[in-house]
């Protein structure tokens, strides 16, 4: 049998070259069954890290990044490659800590009204955006209702769910109000997309401030080429409330620049010859550059990433529920993991990346997919495509070894009654694509290995309540539910609603989880950038990142 | 010599009116829409923003009144805006330009001491061991493909020995592609000097001069080398402008930071406005090469004024 | 640039080629040594194109044959790639898809080339100026840029990189056979046939055609190679063959990114482009000689 040949090769490979295990410590996928709350600290990182020296301010961190941002306003965008950035330029009012925590940031304190409807913030006071805007209650109004209104088409609105106003009560509090109890709010307002951006800049800006963006973070905007570099500058009035932040006062680092090289061979060289000082590898060098002494490699911990496949649902042949099955049943997670991630990631069953409420595979894993090719055959079979290969279409985005993860789906599924034809093109043209299929009935079978990465199960909100991310699977009764949970303050009974909700989409084949992590969630740097940290859900911290001599 | 020079340069802009003609119609011969194909790969656009991107691109006009329109703006250095980004593709283009030239440079240099130098020595010692080695490894080079050869280079001299980095934009990551682009042409110029040498060495005032009792180096340096050069420079013309089509092939293998590689990534995105961009430079720089090797043949060759 | 090769000129047979012609071809060819290896090359990718399935010891998209990134052996000459494919496997069916490649290419070119290069030299005038400043135009751009530019415009994939690849190198037949039509039509023998009243179509294809049969030859040859490259240069770039096709371009992408891990994937398939490339080229230059009077006086 030819799965089994593959199973087998990816047996012999883990066996061979690679320790599993430690190579699972560094990932941290060991962990991959903690909630939010027991979330293991950052010293569990795997890489000894060098005797750090005295920070000295100065110096300049370049990252090359296999892709650009496309807008650097919060919110116009949802890809990582503009968070990431957005990540330095912008603060937020709450924050994780490093045990994934929900604690104070540009918020120092708030309360929440009884019926749950009600926040009211209290900001931190002398906190000014790099124009030199006050950060005040009237900015935070300002960011909310822009997030809100029409005109911006916010991609995000969806996240921060029944929000009816914001108001300024004084300068330095407040208020949230909702039409219903909203749970998943305070770890949105971690998020850089909900970072809170300058009123002023906006009106000066316009539909232009994706292209000069004015925030409060630790480094202030400079200058952006377009898919070559965006270059940051230390912002020298910083004031930072981060809990993982190891000093104060502005950031050591003089600059940051962000490099886009789509190459991953031209990303190692550059980091070899020292062009670049921060980069994301190719997977194939990680274990080689662990054990280079002169490098360090960081690998993020519960991202909150999950990497899966979607369906056009709406027209055959993925409108039948047995079709979709049949994909969840056909493929071999663990060989796309060793094969072609070389054991980097971890499989997961969940609809929720692991580290998020309810991401626990133990859990879904009963009503989750496994590797089983004969029911998979049979699937189709009764959905009376047992006769001919059954035609159809698997985009993904480009880069982190998905190509070949692609690949070893194509034959996967071709060896139970699919004949897959693949796309690649990069993730922006993917949203859009996905979204066109959707929204046509004419063409062939069409699925997506899609990823998405988040800090709560509200996601699933995002995905699957109608009209869904990209108008895809819903219907009636899964609103509800998706409804219910965001209702739900209390964690337990919330916890239990995500798992029924889960459970649900994967029954019915809304979605088959893959993988996790699967994107820009592991960095190498020479070891004289010193004082770099991830903190939970991918978030790299430079603020005490300084270059040593 | 003038007449000549004034109907090569008729010549090149009539090749240029018919490439600005071509490039900002041909995209109506894309099949389907070509906007939307563009926006397929870009993220939420709504119709509105579909029509919009028409207007802009005037694609809703006549045709003769969308090429009138593009000259207009083409004349006003304005080669429109990419789909990704909104960015000003002259910028973009001239941005990574200096990274291509500098790489067709060294490779023409590469091209010309070791093509030349190989033709040269073959012609020379004809019938040796280094003719028959020489001519073996060109006619070899020549069927070599650009993109196998740089990863033979790169795993060589990178991988293996460590000496240049595998990719990047410093000199040090110049050498390899510069080697990879300029042997392919070597071996071309190699069997064509040896040619042209030939053809010299056979000629009357060869026996004459080393009658006179002229050293051997004079002769060859003198009379041979001057006299061969006519054809090779024609050879030099053609292969600049087969050097740019290959450095888009170079710059891709090793991720050398040109307009290739930007085209590349243009065509793969389907940014038509980057890729009309892409294609109206590099047919100016190969015009004006050709157009610049036309007359520095005349020069170099006075009897060219007689060509019927 | 293999093209470039044909940049001197094609002297053209002075006479109909006659079933002598040919044979005068055939024996001046076999004494080319060059030649003969070329035209054994060729012979040898048709038969491995043929027989694929048989020589073949695994299925070309067989995943786990072996077992992942095997260097070569007994088992797999070739080694394996990250899949555990049989890397001889793959660039045994690369054959298959190069000769695909190489002759729908040179079909397309050679049939748009000599039809717009008949066109051109029989009518004349004002059509024969508009057909040759077209092709004089495509000609001072490098093949590869016109393949780019087609390819843009249709979209990256196997079979639009070969029709960008033939449509590149028409102006090579368009020229050759335009010059051949000129020539014959000062003949003595096509003014009495179109004095006998002889239609035009009957001219073109009974006269003409025959004539500028050599020479195309030499160019449908030559052209293989040419098509071969570019479309192996496309599919390396991403803008032609795409996974899991066994194409020897794509190969050799997907060998880089494995360079340290397993020389073998960015080695195999090189091999075979350039060596199909040689054979190509050598019987292309053989067939050229062979037409050539100038050549055949100094034989």
């Amino acid at each position: 049998m030819h799965d089994d040949r593959i199973t087998d090769m990816a047996r012999s490979l883990a066996a061979r070259g690679v320790d599993r295990r430690s190579l699972l410590r560094l990932t941290g996928a060991g962990a991959g069954a903690a909630m939010l709350a027991g979330m293991p600290g950052l010293a569990a990182r795997g890489i000894a890290a060098p005797a750090r020296q005295e920070a000295q301010p100065g110096g300049t961190l370049t990252y090359a990044r296999d892709g650009d941002a496309d807008s650097l306003d919060p919110q116009k965008t949802t890809t990582t490659l503009s968070w990431q950035v957005q990540g330095q330029i912008f603060e937020s009012l709450t924050a994780f800590d490093a045990e994934g925590n929900i604690v104070p940031n540009l918020a120092k304190s708030w309360e929440i009204s009884d019926d749950g409807k009600e926040y009211t913030f209290t900001l931190q006071e002398g906190v000014v955006f790099h124009d030199g805007t006050p950060l005040n209650a009237d900015a935070v109004k300002f960011t909310f209702d822009r997030f809100m209104a029409e005109e911006t088409s916010n991609p995000s609105k969806a996240s921060i769910g029944p929000l009816t106003g914001t108001e300024a009560v004084d300068d330095t509090t407040v208020k949230m109000t909702f039409s219903a109890p909203f749970a998943p709010l305070l770890s949105f307002l971690t998020d850089p997309f909900s970072g809170i951006i300058s009123p002023a800049a906006v009106k000066a800006a316009g539909d232009d401030f994706g292209n000069q963006p004015v925030g409060s973070g630790p480094f202030k905007f400079k200058e952006w080429v377009k898919g070559d570099r965006i270059v940051l500058d230390r912002f020298e009035e910083y004031k930072g409330f981060h809990p993982m932040y190891g000093h104060e006062g502005p950031a050591y680092l003089e600059q940051v620049i962000y490099r886009t090289m789509p190459e991953e061979q031209a990303r190692l060289a550059a980091l070899e010859t020292g062009e670049v000082n921060m980069a994301e590898p190719p997977l194939e060098e990680v274990i080689r550059l662990q054990g280079d002494g002169a490098y360090t490699v960081n690998i993020a911990q519960n991202t909150g990433q999950l990497v899966f496949f979607e369906f056009a649902v709406h027209r055959a042949p993925f409108d039948d529920v047995r079709v979709r099955q049949a994909v969840g049943f056909g493929v071999d997670q663990a060989a796309l993991v060793s094969i072609g991630l070389n054991d980097l990631v971890q499989t997961t069953q969940c609809a929720v990346g692991p580290g998020i409420l309810g991401g626990d595979s133990a859990v879904c894993g009963a009503a989750g997919f496994t590797h089983d090719p004969e029911k998979a055959k049979a699937l189709l079979a009764e959905a009376g495509h047992g006769d001919a290969p059954l035609p159809v279409t698997l985009a993904t985005w480009t880069g982190g070894n998905r190509e070949d993860v692609a690949q070893l789906v194509q034959n996967q599924l071709n060896q139970v009654g699919f004949d897959v034809k693949l796309e690649t093109m990069d993730i922006g043209s993917l949203n859009a694509r996905v979204k066109a299929e959707n929204n046509t009935t004419e063409g062939g079978g069409f699925f997506d290995m899609m990823g998405w990465a988040w800090f709560d199960p509200d996601i699933l909100y995002a995905l699957f309540h109608s009209p869904g991310w990209v108008d895809g699977f819903s219907n009636p009764d899964l609103d509800a539910m998706l409804q219910e949970q965001r209702e739900m303050t209390d964690r337990e009974a919330r916890l239990a609603k995500i798992d029924e909700i889960q459970q649900y989409l994967l029954e019915q084949g809304a979605m088959v989880p893959l993988f996790s992590p699967g994107w820009n969630w592991i960095l190498a740097s020479p070891t004289s950038v010193q004082g770099f940290q991830f903190a939970p859900f991918n978030r790299a911290l430079l603020y005490d990142v300084s270059i040593a001599e | 010599m003038g007449a000549y020079i004034a109907r090569r340069v008729l010549a090149g802009l009539f090749t240029l009116w018919v490439v600005t003609v071509a490039v900002s119609l041909l995209i109506h011969l894309v099949p389907g829409d070509p906007v939307r194909i563009m926006y397929a790969q870009s993220q939420s656009t709504g119709p509105e923003q579909i029509e919009a991107k028409r207007r802009e691109l005037g694609l809703d006009r006549p045709i003769y009144v969308q090429y009138f329109n593009y000259m207009v703006k083409l004349l006003h250095g304005d080669l429109g805006k990419t789909i990704r980004g909104e960015q000003p593709v002259l910028d973009l283009l001239m941005l990574r330009l200096p990274n291509t030239i500098l790489l067709t440079v060294a490779a023409l240099l590469v091209a010309i001491v070791v093509g030349g130098g190989i033709g040269f020595f073959s012609a020379y010692f004809r019938g040796t061991w280094f003719d028959t080695l020489g001519m073996g490894v060109a006619i070899a080079g020549i069927a070599m493909p650009s993109f196998w050869l740089g990863l033979l280079l790169m795993f060589f001299f990178s991988v293996r020995l460590g000496w240049f980095p595998v990719g990047g934009t410093g000199l040090a990551s110049l050498i390899l592609p510069a080697l990879t682009l300029g042997l392919v042409s070597a071996a071309v110029l190699a069997r064509l000097t040896r040619s042209s040498m030939l053809d010299v060495l056979a000629q009357d005032y060869m026996r004459t001069a080393r009658a006179k009792g002229l050293a051997e180096p004079l002769v060859l340096a003198r009379h041979a080398l001057k006299n061969s050069l006519i054809p090779i420079i024609t050879m030099l013309g053609l292969q600049v402008a087969y050097m740019l089509g290959g450095a888009v092939v170079v710059e891709n293998v090793f991720a050398w930071n040109g307009v290739g590689r930007l085209a590349v990534q243009a065509i793969l995105q389907r940014d038509f406005p980057l890729i009309q961009g892409f294609v109206l430079l590099f047919a100016v720089i190969v015009i004006g090469v050709t157009l610049a090797v036309d007359i520095l043949y005349a020069v170099v060759d006075p009897r060219i004024r007689y060509e019927s | 640039m293999v093209a470039q090769s044909l940049a001197g000129t094609i002297s053209l047979t002075e006479e109909r080629p006659a079933r002598s012609e040919w044979e005068r071809i055939w024996s001046a060819l076999r004494r080319n040594r060059g030649a003969m290896i070329g035209l054994a090359i060729t012979l040898l990718l048709i038969l491995a194109a043929l027989f694929a399935p048989v020589i073949s010891p695994h299925d070309p998209t067989l995943m786990g044959a072996g077992g992942s990134l095997e260097p070569p052996s007994l088992a797999h000459p070739f080694g394996t790639d990250k899949f555990g494919r049989d890397l001889f496997s793959r660039v045994v069916a690369g054959s298959r898809l190069t000769l695909y490649i190489g002759a729908l290419a040179v079909a397309i070119s050679c049939t748009i080339g000599s039809l717009m290069g008949l066109i051109s030299g029989y009518a004349g005038g004002t059509i024969d100026n508009v057909i040759m400043r077209a092709v004089d135009v495509m000609f001072s751009f490098p093949d590869i840029l016109i393949a780019l530019s087609v390819v843009a415009l249709l979209g990256p994939s196997l079979q639009n990189a070969v029709i960008a690849v033939g449509i590149s190198a028409i102006p090579w037949y368009a020229r050759v056979v335009r010059g051949t039509v000129m020539v014959e039509r000062q003949k003595q023998y096509f003014e009495a046939a179109k004095s006998l009243g002889a239609s035009n179509e009957r001219l073109l294809f009974r006269h003409i055609l025959p004539n500028a049969l050599p020479p195309i030859l030499v160019l449908a040859t030559l052209g293989f190679s040419t098509a071969i490259l570019s479309a192996a240069a496309l599919s390396f770039l991403g803008l032609g063959a795409q996974p899991p096709e066994p194409e020897w371009g794509l190969e050799l992408a997907l060998g880089r990114d494995l360079m340290r891990q397993a020389w073998w994937i960015m080695t195999f398939p090189g091999v075979a482009i350039a060596v199909t490339v040689l054979g190509f080229n050598l019987l292309g230059d053989g067939l050229r000689e062979a037409l050539d009077p100038r050549q055949r006086r100094m034989g």
